[in-house]
């Protein structure tokens, strides 16, 4: 029965995107609204920060701030845990029903709003608060959320997807060194595998794992950036090209060599994380989820244990040797439809939850923020400084998901399991190249 | 005459409401999403005509065909998997003592689970590292034969069988004792009188007796596997590298992921199609067999 309800639900909502394709209730109403002269303005905001871990009640405290401080708004507030946000946007969108201000990814997920013409640039925002303000942002902070010279949204985190956390104990215990090289990771990987302890644990039953926290990297100490942001627009470079295979070539020799624990394909993310704060794994690769998972649900004593670093670097490879794989982080973005007034609010809405304030605010709800921040250390945990420290003081280079088109992620990332398994990385460089050529 | 024109007419009416909403949210979005498939459409933006490409791509694609094995696995797992067990179990404990009542309610357990917890449930079990397969198996002295159930590919197939048998052994357990208590008490008494042994009487009374349940069973197992996509879609996603991937799964990865709602539609409308061939076949088989 649970089945029919579910083919019942997917089959809803075919015809609920089919039937409502040219409505646009929620512009109209603003419109009007506004038109109207009652002084009452209506806006809508989609976000995903439903939880209950800091970052949420930070960014929630932060609109109710603004609820509070402008009664003349009415305000719709939608929070969409994280796991079907993108879904349920993506079904809005198509319905052309997107709330009025909402949180979105860079890269190729605003892309798409943009192709479809469905929200606005805030450049006259980020100009009237010049000093204070947009000037404050680390350099390229906007590049991911910029389209034709005109910026759509300002990042509210940043999200690396490549920091190697390691345990200091286990490295310890076992007289092994920190790996700087692809040789001495390939022998901390035997030592450990010898010990009896995972070397690199990893959850990769959502596929986008290894793709994220492994491949991006160790892609781009290979190739460089220049060549992979080629590749994705097919100018000049192909997936097919030769040191794309050799990247994939050391991935799989990592997976040959046991690097990853027995079925990490069949553990999530949160399984892997347990089994590396039991000290039965010595180095797990992840962005800011797994400094703040850790800092929810590790023991005081296990934290002190963590540190990090960059992944090590590869022979002769043409990409920044200690670079770290990041996205300029998610942005609130402005529906098309929003004008007048209803506009004016809009924005004053965007700055509260995206403005210095709110930058130092989220910072120090322990996420990494694009943005010059003079943090408290004493309100951020010492394993959140460490990682502050790091990526301060490191390159940026593109998380690959964050630029190829869905269905060339969804072959990479489905080609990297098949690597695991055995998968020849010829063959794999081959199906991604025909899915994102398309 | 009357009275029974009025009453067919407020069958009719009550009727209404319900074929409407059937029909609306069933039967319209089947031909809808049919043609949608006719189409290229990332869910945003201009619809582009394609023509029977979509349908083409799905038969040539080889991974829509391993999906179709799976289910087909399924489909086997559950028709000797549930049927039988849900046959034995219902002739033995067709008594209504304690013992019997508490093993029927522990067998129809899981059925009052959702899915989703069952997946999740046998998510655990499977752990490659603490999971309870393996470490039972290394107790008792069967280390070597230790995997990573839902990752190794030779054996992650079965391994989602087995919660999905465990599942749905419930209702048709309980369809099976109904079926068994209906068969007339005469003909009991007339086994007595006649001194049949035990075997005898199973062939020759209860499993012909039953012989009609035992056909409705197996075309909802057929049916309910087509449909398969929870426990599995919690377990592995359809992973890894599409290993276990169903008609349902590849479906929805390739709508909801990849974004090709046009190449959704045109997997739903093969499925809608293969799942009717087989209902068709297997009524052919028992019509047949009846007759």
């Amino acid at each position: 029965m649970k089945k029919m309800l579910l083919m019942g639900l997917t089959i809803m909502m075919v015809v609920v995107l089919a039937a409502c394709g040219s409505n646009n209730k929620a512009g109209s109403e603003t419109g009007n609204s506004a038109a109207g002269g009652s002084g009452q303005i209506s806006l809508s905001i989609w976000h995903n920060f439903s939880g209950d871990d800091q970052r949420a009640k930070t960014m929630r405290g932060l609109i109710e701030q603004y609820q509070s401080a402008h009664p003349e708004v009415k305000l719709d507030v939608q929070a969409i845990p994280a796991d079907g946000y993108k879904q349920r946007l993506k079904t809005v969108a198509a319905a052309n029903e997107l709330p009025d201000v909402f949180l979105t990814n860079p890269g190729s997920m605003i892309a798409e709003f943009y192709n479809g013409d469905l929200i606005q640039p805030i450049d006259d925002l980020l100009s009237a608060h010049q000093g204070e303000w947009s000037d404050q942002f680390l350099p390229g902070a906007f590049d991911a959320l910029s389209f034709d010279g005109k910026v759509y949204g300002a990042p509210i985190n940043l999200s690396p997807s490549t920091i190697l956390y390691y345990n200091s104990a286990l490295f310890e215990k076992y007289n092994v060194k920190v790996p700087e090289t692809w040789d001495e990771l390939m022998t901390a990987v035997q030592a450990f595998k010898d010990n009896n302890i995972i070397p690199i644990v990893m959850g990769n039953k959502a596929n986008w794992v290894a793709n994220s926290t492994v491949m991006s990297v160790l892609g781009d100490r290979v190739t460089g950036s220049d060549w992979y942001l080629n590749a994705v627009k097919g100018e000049g470079a192909s997936f097919t090209d030769p040191e794309f295979v050799q990247a994939l070539t050391y991935f799989k020799q990592l997976a040959d060599a046991g690097a990853f624990q027995d079925g990490a394909n069949s553990i999530d993310n949160a399984q892997a994380e347990q089994l590396f704060s039991q000290e039965q794994a010595a180095m797990t690769l992840g962005g800011n989820w797994t400094l703040t998972d850790l800092a929810s649900t590790a023991s005081e004593d296990f934290l002190n244990k963590v540190e990090v670093t960059t992944f090590p670097s590869v022979p002769d490879g043409k990409g920044e040797s200690n670079a770290v794989t990041a996205s300029t982080g998610t942005g609130f973005a402005l529906n098309k439809k929003v004008e007048g007034a209803a506009r004016d609010a809009a924005l004053d809405l965007i700055y509260t939850i995206s403005g210095p304030d709110a930058q130092k605010a989220i910072a120090e709800s322990n996420i990494l923020v694009n943005y010059k921040v003079d943090m408290d250390t004493a309100k951020a945990t010492p394993l959140f400084t460490k990682t502050y420290e790091l990526i301060s003081s490191v390159p940026f280079a593109p998380v690959y998901d964050a630029y190829m088109s869905s269905a060339g992620t969804e072959a990479l990332n489905n080609g990297l399991q098949e690597l695991m398994l055995g998968g020849d990385p010829a063959a794999v460089a081959k199906k991604v190249q025909e899915a994102q050529g398309n | 005459m009357i009275s029974t024109m009025h009453f067919k007419r407020f069958i009719t009416l009550a009727l209404l409401p319900s074929l409407l909403l059937y029909a609306f949210f069933v039967i319209v979005p089947v031909f809808w999403s049919m043609y949608y498939g006719f189409f290229e459409w990332k869910g945003i933006g201009p619809l582009k005509y394609v023509g029977l490409e979509n349908f083409s791509e799905v038969i040539s694609d080889p991974i829509f065909w391993r999906a179709l094995k799976n289910n087909l696995i399924i489909v086997a797992a559950s028709i000797l998997g549930q049927v039988p067990i849900a046959l034995v179990l219902a002739l033995l404990l067709r008594k209504s003592s304690l013992l019997h009542r508490f093993i029927r309610s522990a067998v129809f357990m899981p059925m009052v689970l959702s899915t989703v917890v069952v997946g999740l449930i046998w998510g655990y079990i499977y752990h490659p590292q603490f999971g309870l397969v393996n470490t039972v198996l290394e107790h008792i002295g069967l280390g070597s034969w230790k995997r990573a159930w839902l990752s190794d590919r030779s054996a992650n197939m079965y391994a989602v069988s087995v919660p999905i048998i465990w599942n749905f052994i419930g209702p048709y357990l309980i369809m099976f004792i109904a079926a068994i208590q209906n068969i007339p008490s005469e003909i009991e008494d007339a086994c007595k009188i006649d001194g049949t042994r035990p075997f005898q009487k199973l062939f020759y009374v209860t499993l012909p007796m039953i012989r009609g349940t035992i056909n409705v069973v197996i075309v909802m197992c057929i049916a309910g596997s087509l449909k398969a996509f929870d426990q599995v879609f919690i377990m592995t996603g359809g992973g890894p590298a599409q290993s276990t991937e169903l008609l349902a799964t590849y479906m929805y990865n390739n709508t909801f992921n990849v974004y090709r709602y046009g190449y959704g539609s045109a997997v739903s409308t093969a499925i809608v199609v293969i799942s009717g061939g087989l209902i068709a076949i297997s009524q052919l088989v028992f019509r047949n067999k009846a007759e």
